[in-house]
């Protein structure tokens, strides 16, 4: 760290220039003589010295429990020391905090675009290090998003912005302090009072905070004609509008997707990446989780361009260009209302709008339009139809209308009206701010977390006007290229650091606490900031806070305290959630907008459908988080990049597909290159890489923003293409007519999966459709008494191993006795065997609770990736950046699987999600191959690594029939991104810093080492790790069991007191864990559901992790139910691949002639018996 | 004569009721078709002094021209795999191209092809030994040496191949304060115990082979030096030298009849010994891969047909290394003959039918045994991503050695050589086969990933190939390439029944 504090060498650091020309400092006349700028100028220690002023911080360490002991730079005795100012517990350990044991505070985070997320914040000796959901937050229910658990990246960046800078016009950039700002700010703020800041203006981000608006209105009050902006790049203006058309003012919308029986998506990811996703996940989740044959489950159709979670969890999914969307929920719109009694004026609206092209609304023989609207007909007020931001603000209306009509309104779907910022036209706004900026009408700028120089649509040439503006003052906390046009450049607070409240998507309102002291001087939050520059009596946030609820709550003294003690520990503000109210949609309005829309023709190849859509790292605000670099993108499996996606057909009718064909573009015999395209979007060009992905519409191409990065720090700078270069403000989310040209050159792209097909292996994730599901869904073998390992001589397979090679294989059971479980038939824990049997000196292996199991249920998962994050966050695991993903290297211990179906690439059945932890084999065949022990069974039924005894043959690692064990090939864990290498690397643009090898990267800052987990060890190179079912959750229970009284006559670890990261995470609950021999356990109670299954079953591995069958449920009009059972009919377009009909064949062999093993082998020689 | 069968031919012959068939072209004049006819083993009717001297003139006398620019380009290759193998232990396993699918790839190709290199001087030495072929005493020798050096390079891969080579002494089972044993059931620690006894044991029989021909070396220093002192001249450093250090190794040699008696009996022992060895290293070698569940790899067929693999790729190295050093030293081709180089050829033939027909067993049980995933894994070794690898591998190693069923092809060292150019480029295609595409397309498509060699993978395999070539030359230069001693017995001379 630069900055150390020895006043023998602080001196160098300063700033050339200084002392001795005090008058060249004078820019702003009227701040030529003040003490502030004296100040400045003759301080000893001038930045981040004096970050710690005492009382403030006091009073919150109090407040918050959290007894941080901290101290200014004048008591430490140390010269070098980093700037950080936590220390441990040196003499006086706070009477709460036990050393080592963890301490969870509750917070919220404010989601993009408004919103919140309650949260846990694991707090380790003062430090968060995990993000955990807040189970009484109701707008996540204990649930977390990618981005709340990586959010703890971005306060320990070693990236942000450590103390305020200002540009001076003479002397150039100075580091400053936040006193020099103050100073400033006094008197240049004052100038607006005279004129009641007509030339302020202040962008920020969408946030919906009662304090922050309660501050803006404090601020307004003094500067009634300043401008105020809450801007989103990416912001759905159209369903704010559609809101407005439909119910006169803006409306959020609220889903409980678990009352649904049919939802129909109209390119909504209404699954992941929204706001209130985690609850639309857990909602669906709900209804699609039969445990017995007959129960109702929702079904879901989803029509989009892309690939998006919602898709993959579809039962029936059109892939359509954007502009085709439109079409498609007009006449579904029409469809809907000639089933209801005509609509009235919006029926004739619909009537009267020509809709071509219905051939393309079809999914095999069905019309899908008549399909989906007798499904929604007939269950009114069990629908929803959705609507998402690529459609115009007339869809989003019709949306509305169809939800009022069908009932939906007030069971499906219930609506809360918008606040003034969430509310905001922000592409509107910007337009006319920005046009005042050209013509100089603006002379104060204040940005505080938005970063609209890079990512303004490219026609309001946002960033040469922001240049021109004379003081810009931009508040962020990481680096952006905002803070690199600015004057001032201030040091924002992060939300993990700051106080501050939130309301959610449900009108919630939630505190968000500081779980630490700001790591970087005295940094602000937004709140914070507006008060100071306000000149409001207090700018603490803690104050703010408080002074806003005591205005929500008008309580006052003992009362207040009470409540507010109580907030803080709840991290919700009680009996905040407001009652949603069902406004009527007006069918009049939306019928005289639905008459205004245009539909356009099909798109084609020379005239694209570009759609501009947010990734993991949103608008761009994430981008340095790498966690979320290397998280693979839905449907192309890509990392640390953004290509052009086009589908197969039209990359081939472009000539854009990869080099190496695009029948299996992964597999070739080098690594995959894209080809350069130059895309041209009304004008505007930008040279990107094409990539395909099957499960794409036609004629449509998709771009993702938010890369490209120039200022973004040592993860995200250079990283992908900047794709608001040509994204203009009418098509911020979908643009047409645009065309793709073939340019010089190749580039890399990497994915974490290499192969886009199951290759026929369709035991691997097994699907049945409900019907069938219904029919042997609550068959069991009389003598199935195998129910949690399914097979056993003489034993019935459960419905699931049916599907599987267990039904037509021998019994996987050793011909010898296994001396780790002593026997040979593998009996299962628990069973009586092995009393009976089996009881000879020693009680038997695994016969002991706990026994550790976990259960993941394919028809809840949607591939979202959140479990990949929290694992990565609960067991330090490291990020190895792009060069090495490309070689194969990514580190993850829970991966997702992605499989497409059927046969043809362009248009594939279904999109396949499978998350792939360590399986925890009994018969591990990891541990019988290492040669020095190093990974050995433990008692509890889990197969633990000893990281201290490996020495890394990678033997087991080869021998996993899974391929779950990870390898160090370099020291992963101690680097970061941007090594020595500097300079231009291809295409002209700056070295990809992932590119550096990383023997060549420098070492982690000292400050990325405060987020690790100090209960898991940090793996060197050289050493094999993989899941461990987070073993330092389990004993850490174990140890709270064994030294709490209450809980000592416990017979075992109570079901539900260990969550692993990923099933904590999961926003579906699609991961259960917990103790097999537990009779009330939720993981044993899938397991010896007949959805349970072995993922490759028939090794003999004896996995702990097992799987639950996908059952899907297809409307009977669009394709026939399939039954593994008989005999293959002529089934829809799903399940026609060939090799449905041979596993179909292979079991219906099995209901007649059971001896399996020769079936198998007659069929291989294609010789059917 | 056409009414006679085969038998009948030869029972006349052997009662000289027919003449010595002679044909056109009898080379060397060691291709002697006439079973009745011992083809000699040593031509040019040598005497026995002249054996001594062809031989020990290798190790005394200057070299051919030929000689130090070769060793100067293996040596070169020696400094680089120094360099890459400190590269690789200081900066990580990464600097290969291995990923976490395939997470063993030249590095284990390496090692297995460097085993299967060093049978060929086993099997000579010890089983042709016992099966009293005297044929072998041209070849063996040099075989044993190969061995060797074929053994030093293979043990160096599983050492280096490993991601903290600090610890490789876990391996071994010291007993340590942690009480922690290696797993005994691990393949990889068989092959440690498997490894170092076939290199103990092939060491202390190359070495005990030598004695008496350390010995002579050590008289003639030491003859040399008494005539210097004879004559008032200074002793020459290198016959002091050579004095000193085969006077050590011979070991205190005398040429006595009770030392020969005993040496004899040690030979014969050692040689019992070792045999098992010979089938045992590469069954063992082959657990690796028997053992493991990976859909070719888990095949029972592997312990047979790695060793007819090993015999195979170890003849053909050989081959490969011995013509053309019978054509650059002096006196070599008398000692090996056309004769021996057809035995050889014979073999070729024979182990590469092995390996043919296992290669197509393992096929037709991928086909017969019903299991799909190991289907696939055998139609992907023909078609997929690294098909060149396999077809590489089966037009190396089962099409050339076809060409060996016409005796002028066997007979032709060219021809010979360049089929064991192409066996021993089949053979390491082979492992690679084995073990990288097992390796990238296993049980679940989402897991797959190619191998890419980077230069570091590249040039550490060139590096033990300079290794390997540079202790060959060494020992051309300074050891006794042949068992002098051996093959003096063999001679017509020494039956003092038969010569007249």
């Amino acid at each position: 760290m630069s900055h150390d504090q020895c006043p023998s060498t602080r001196g160098e650091e300063r700033p050339a220039g200084g002392r001795d020309r005090p008058d060249v400092w004078r820019s702003p006349e009227e701040l030529a003589d003040t003490p502030g700028f004296r100040e400045f100028l003759e301080r000893e220690f001038p930045a981040g010295a004096s970050e710690l002023d005492g009382a403030s911080r006091r009073e919150f360490v109090k407040l918050m429990g959290a007894g941080l002991a901290l101290a200014g730079a004048a008591t430490i005795p140390a010269c070098r020391r980093p700037d950080v100012k936590i220390l441990a517990y040196s003499r006086e350990v706070p009477e709460e905090i036990t050393p080592g044991e963890p301490l969870y505070y509750a917070t919220s985070m404010p989601t993009p675009g408004g919103g919140a997320e309650g949260l846990l914040v694991r707090t380790e000796t003062g430090r968060p290090i995990k993000v955990e959901g807040n189970p009484l937050h109701p707008s996540n229910r204990g649930k977390s998003s990618t981005w709340a658990q990586a959010s703890i990246l971005g306060l320990y960046d070693p990236d942000r912005l450590k103390f305020p800078r200002y540009v001076n016009p003479h002397r150039g950039l100075l580091d400053a302090t936040w006193d020099d700002f103050n100073a400033w700010a006094t008197d240049h703020f004052a100038r607006f009072d005279s004129d009641g800041g007509s030339r302020l203006a202040f962008i920020v981000d969408k946030k919906t905070s009662p304090t922050r608006d309660r501050v803006r209105d404090e601020m307004l009050k003094r500067w009634p004609r300043a401008t105020w902006l809450p801007y989103e790049p990416m912001d759905d203006g159209a369903a704010i509008a559609g809101s407005r058309l439909a119910f006169g003012s803006p409306m959020r919308e609220l889903l409980s997707l678990d009352k649904a029986r049919v939802i129909v998506s109209l390119d909504r990811n209404v699954l992941h990446g929204e706001r209130g996703a985690l609850n639309h996940a857990s909602g669906f989740a709900a209804g699609r989780r039969p445990v017995r044959a007959g129960e109702e489950m929702n079904r879901l159709y989803v029509v989009e361009p892309g690939v998006s979670e919602t898709g993959a969890s579809a039962d029936h999914r059109l892939r359509l260009a954007p502009s085709r969307i439109t079409a498609f929920a007009a006449a579904l719109g029409r469809a809907v209302l000639e089933r209801t009694g005509g609509g009235g004026k919006l029926g004739e609206a619909l009537d009267a709008l020509h809709v071509p092209g219905r051939d393309e609304f079809r999914l095999g023989e069905a019309d899908l339009v008549a399909a989906i609207a007798d499904d929604l007909v007939a269950h009114r007020g069990e629908g929803v139809v959705l609507v998402g931001s690529s459609q115009p603000a007339e869809v989003h209306a019709l949306g509305h209308a169809l939800n009022a009509v069908l009932g939906n309104a007030g069971a499906v779907v219930s609506y809360l009206p918008m606040g003034d910022d969430e509310a905001a036209d922000s592409l509107g706004q910007l337009r006319d701010l920005s046009a005042r900026m050209a013509a100089g009408e603006i002379d104060t700028l204040v940005c505080m977390n938005v970063n609209p120089v890079y990512d303004a649509p490219a026609d309001f040439e946002f960033a040469p006007r922001f240049a021109k503006v004379p003081n810009t003052i931009t508040l962020s906390v990481g680096d952006t290229e905002t803070v690199w046009g600015s004057t001032w450049r201030l040091n924002g607070a992060h939300y993990l650091e700051s106080w501050s409240d939130t309301e959610s998507l449900d009108g919630t309102i939630a505190p968000t606490q500081p779980m630490i002291a700001p790591l970087y001087g005295r940094a602000h939050s937004d709140a914070e900031l507006i008060a100071l520059i306000a000149g409001l009596d207090t700018h603490e946030g803690y104050e703010l806070v408080r002074a806003t609820w005591q205005g929500i709550t008008r309580l006052k003294d003992e009362r207040f305290e009470k409540l507010w003690r109580r907030s803080l520990h709840d991290g919700v503000l009680a009996n905040s959630t407001p009652t949603p109210a069902v406004p009527d949609a007006d069918p009049r309005a939306v019928a005289g907008a639905v008459s205004k829309l245009s539909l356009a023709a099909a798109p084609s190849e020379n005239a694209l459908d570009v759609v501009f859509a947010t990734s993991h790292v949103h608008d761009g605000r994430f981008a340095n988080y790498s966690w979320l670099q290397e998280l693979p993108h839905a449907g192309s499996r890509v990392v640390w990049d953004n290509p052009v996606l086009l589908s197969p057909a039209t990359a081939k009718a472009l000539k854009l597909e990869p080099p190496e064909g695009s029948e299996d573009p992964y597999t070739a015999h080098q690594l995959p290159r894209a080809r350069m395209g130059e895309l041209n979007v009304g004008g505007r060009r930008i040279t990107m890489p094409v990539w395909i992905m099957p499960g794409m519409a036609d004629g449509c191409a998709i771009v993702h923003v938010g890369y490209g990065r120039e200022h973004c720090g040592y993860v995200g700078t250079g990283i992908g293409f900047n794709s608001y270069s040509v994204r203009a403000s009418d098509g911020a989310h979908t643009a047409s007519g645009a065309t793709l040209a073939r340019a010089h050159g190749s580039y890399e792209i990497v994915s974490t999966q290499d192969h886009w097909s199951m290759e026929g292996r369709n035991s691997i994730v097994r699907r049945i459709d409900k019907a069938a599901w219904d029919e042997h869904g609550d068959k069991s073998p009389e003598e199935l008494r195998d129910l949690i390992y399914a097979a056993l001589p003489g034993h019935e397979v459960n419905l699931a191993e049916q599907l599987g090679e267990l039904s037509h294989s021998p019994a996987p059971v050793s011909i010898y006795v296994n001396p780790l479980n002593r026997s040979t038939g593998d009996p299962n824990p628990g069973d009586e065997a092995y009393d009976t049997a089996l009881k000879k000196d020693l009680p038997p292996a695994f016969a002991r609770g706990p026994q550790w199991g976990m259960s993941i249920d394919l028809s809840a998962c949607t591939g979202c990736g959140g479990c990949t994050i929290a694992c990565q966050a609960e067991n330090n695991i490291p990020v190895v950046g792009k060069r090495e993903v490309a070689k194969g290297r990514e580190m993850h211990w829970i991966r997702v699987d992605r499989y497409y179906t059927g046969d043809d690439l362009n248009d594939p059945g279904e999109v396949l999600h499978q998350p792939v932890p360590c399986m925890q084999c009994e018969n591990a065949p990891c541990e019988t191959v290492c040669p020095v022990n190093a990974t050995s069974h433990g008692e509890y039924g889990t197969n633990d690594m000893v990281y201290n005894r490996c020495i890394g043959t990678r033997y087991c690692a080869n021998n996993c029939p899974y391929k779950v064990r990870r390898f160090n090939f370099f020291d992963f864990s101690q680097t970061k991104f941007n090594g020595t290498f500097v300079g231009e690397g291809s295409l002209g643009r700056p070295r990809n810093v992932n590119f550096i090898p990383p023997r060549l990267r420098q070492k982690l800052d000292e400050i990325q080492k405060m987020r690790m987990n100090p209960d898991v060890t940090i793996r060197g190179r050289g050493v094999m790790e993989k899941c461990t079912y987070c073993i330092q959750r389990v004993n850490r229970a174990r140890a709270d069991i064994r030294v709490r009284d209450e809980m000592k006559s416990l017979p075992g670890i109570p079901d539900g007191m260990v969550e692993t990261a990923c099933q904590q995470a999961c926003p579906s609950g699609a991961i259960e864990f917990g103790d097999l021999l537990d009779e009330s356990s939720v993981v044993r109670s899938s397991r010896v559901n007949n959805r349970s299954y072995m993922l490759l079953g028939f090794l003999a591995t004896r996995p702990r992790t097992t799987y639950m069958l996908r059952v899907r449920n297809p409307n009977p009009a669009v394709r026939a139910s399939e039954d593994p059972f008989v005999a293959h009919t002529e089934g829809g377009e799903n399940g026609a691949d060939e090799t449905g009909q041979s596993e179909a064949r292979a079991l219906f062999h099995r209901t007649t002639a059971p001896d399996g093993g020769a079936r198998i082998a007659l069929r291989v020689i294609g010789a059917e018996a | 004569m056409s009414t006679l069968n085969p038998d009948q031919v030869t029972a006349q012959r052997l009662a000289g009721a027919l003449g010595a068939v002679q044909r056109e072209n009898v080379g060397d004049g060691s291709l002697i078709e006439d079973p009745s006819v011992r083809p000699p083993l040593v031509l040019n009717d040598r005497e026995i002094g002249e054996i001594t001297e062809i031989v020990c003139g290798y190790a005394e006398g200057r070299p051919g021209r030929w000689w130090l620019p070769i060793f100067l380009v293996t040596s070169t290759f020696v400094g680089i795999l120094l360099v890459m193998v400190s590269y690789l232990i200081i900066t990580g396993v990464g600097v290969w191209g291995l990923n976490n699918q395939v997470d063993w790839a030249w590095d284990i190709t390496n090692f297995v092809f460097w085993i299967g290199i060093g049978h060929a001087g086993t099997l000579i030495s010890a089983i042709l030994c016992l099966f009293k072929q005297k044929w072998r005493t041209a070849v063996n020798r040099s075989a044993e040496a190969m061995t060797i050096f074929a053994v030093i390079c293979a043990g160096m891969f599983p050492a280096i191949h490993v991601g903290r080579v600090w610890f490789i002494w876990f391996v071994f089972p010291i007993p340590n304060y942690n009480w922690i044993w290696p797993n005994f059931k691990s393949p990889l620690l068989w092959d440690v115990f498997a490894v170092s006894t076939y290199f103990t044991v092939s060491l202390l029989f190359w070495y005990m082979g030598m004695i008496p021909d350390f010995a002579t070396l050590r008289d003639r220093a030491d003859g040399r030096m008494r005539a210097a002192l004879g004559e008032g001249r200074k002793r020459l450093v290198p016959d002091v030298l050579r004095g000193y250090i085969f006077g050590f190794l011979s070991l205190g040699w005398r040429n006595s009849s009770r030392h020969w008696h005993r040496y004899e009996m040690a030979y014969l022992l050692l040689a019992g010994l070792a045999t098992p060895l010979v089938l045992s290293v590469h069954s063992i070698v082959s657990f690796d891969f028997a053992t493991a569940i990976l859909p070719g790899w888990h095949t029972t067929i592997f312990p047979p047909y790695f060793v007819a693999g090993a015999i195979f790729g170890g003849f053909a190295m050989v081959l490969f290394l011995l013509i053309p050093a019978r054509e650059v030293m002096p006196g070599f081709k008398d000692l090996l003959t056309l004769h021996h180089i057809e035995n050889m050829a014979k073999i070729l033939l024979v182990t590469g039918m092995m390996v043919g027909f296992a290669y197509s067993m393992e096929f037709f049980i991928a086909w017969y045994g019903g299991n799909e995933y190991e289907l696939y894994a055998f139609k992907n070794r023909a078609t997929g991503p690294y098909w060149w690898a396999y077809w590489t591998m089966i037009s190396c190693n089962v099409l050339s050695p076809q060409f060996f069923w016409f005796r002028r092809l066997r007979q032709n060292p060219l021809a010979v050589w360049l089929v064991a150019l192409a066996v021993t480029c089949g053979m390491w295609f082979e492992r690679f086969v084995i073990i990288v595409t097992s390796l990238h397309r296993a049980f679940l498509p989402g897991e797959w990933h190619m191998f890419f060699p980077t230069y570091v993978d590249i040039l550490t395999f060139c590096g033990s190939c300079g290794l390997f070539l540079t202790c060959f030359m060494l020992f051309l230069r300074f050891l006794p390439i042949f068992p002098m001693a051996e093959v003096k017995a063999v001679m017509p001379q020494a039956d003092t029944h038969a010569h007249h």
